[in-house]
């Protein structure tokens, strides 16, 4: 082999092996940020599946009939919300739909979505202690 | 573009998700490990049917595989006539004949960038169609239970399912390039130590 050659081959090793090394910490840098936030959650368990409470996970990619669907709100309840007729618009996504009815307020249409999710949700039920709470005793007045 | 395509999904169902992933076998870039960790979390929703969206997206990105396999198969006249009786096209057939089933399989769900490439490589060196075939269903049907699986299971949670896997399918590809360099190196070392007749 020339020593042109060699040299090429060798330069094309090291570029690969540059190139390799950059992949593998640039993807394993993500990779490891998504490991950790994936790993501080749990699959949810089956009896939860069917109905999603966390309005923090609607994305303006979903269309109000998924978002229905998926919070168990009525569509119609959403569409009021925003504003907006159901007809045309039951395939758009929020992102279409702020951009067509709220082009100069950027990202009003999720909010306005999840303050309609957010109403419709029953308010929390507080779960009474498990462990008896002592009555309060009334505290004798200090002596003078 | 993921965006977009999740939109249509959801609107459009299997059918469009069969189409995506079609295209996605031909070799278009398209962000269809997306769309299928996010199909299962659709079908746990009710969204989609899971049968239905696993047997179409099986069958639709077998077929795109296997177009992608014949424009290789096709053009190996034309790549024969440039490389034929070169050493290295010789090695490179060898090396795939030996490689393939585990380059066709792990390509489908964990290296899916280097999905064409296998693809066209493996009709270029006519290596056989039924066993390509073989390997790829498997391959797919690791990628769409696996990975639609694991959206099923996470359900709303799939995003980060999804960033988890699209970032370690990078980091596969870096080390398969390190280890296939450094192979390289070896072998030329050994062939330069090698005494010339």
């Amino acid at each position: 082999m020339s020593t042109t050659g060699s040299s090429k081959q060798r330069s094309l090793i090291i570029i690969l092996i540059i190139l390799g090394c950059l992949l593998v910490t640039f993807f394993g840098l993500r990779a490891f940020h998504a490991f950790k936030k994936f790993n501080g959650h749990r699959p949810p368990p089956p009896a939860s599946a069917e109905i999603e409470t966390d309005v923090e996970l609607i994305r303006d990619w979903m269309t109000i009939p998924f978002i229905a669907r998926t919070y168990w709100v009525p569509e119609k309840e959403i569409f009021d919300a925003l504003g907006i007729s159901p007809k045309d618009n039951r395939e758009k996504s929020l992102k279409e739909i702020n951009e067509e009815y709220f082009p100069k307020q950027d990202g009003l249409a999720i909010e306005l979505v999840k303050t309609a999710v957010l109403a419709h949700q029953p308010p929390l039920t507080v779960v009474p202690p498990q462990t008896a709470v002592p009555p309060l005793t009334p505290v004798p007045p200090a002596s003078p | 573009m993921s965006d977009f395509l999740l939109t249509q999904v959801i609107n459009y169902g299997a059918p469009l998700l069969g189409i995506i992933v079609f295209i996605g076998g031909l070799g278009i870039p398209l962000p269809c490990t997306v769309l299928v960790i996010a199909a299962g979390a659709f079908a746990r929703q009710g969204i989609l049917s899971w049968q239905t969206t696993a047997l179409i997206s099986i069958v639709s990105v077998v077929i795109g595989d296997s177009i992608s396999y014949s424009f290789g198969y096709f053009s190996r006249e034309k790549v024969l006539r440039r490389f034929s009786g070169s050493p290295r096209w010789a090695q490179a057939e060898e090396s795939f004949q030996k490689w393939g089933p585990l380059s066709i399989f792990f390509s489908r769900f964990l290296v899916t960038a280097i999905a064409l490439p296998v693809n066209l490589l493996s009709g270029t060196t006519a290596y056989p169609f039924r066993k390509f075939i073989i390997y790829d269903l498997l391959g797919e049907i690791v990628w769409i239970f696996g990975y639609g699986g694991l959206g099923y299971l996470f359900g709303s949670q799939w995003e980060l399912v999804s960033d988890f896997l699209s970032n370690f399918g990078g980091v596969v590809l870096g080390v398969l390039i390190i280890i296939v360099s450094f192979k390289q190196a070896w072998n030329w070392q050994l062939k330069k130590q090698q005494p010339s007749m």
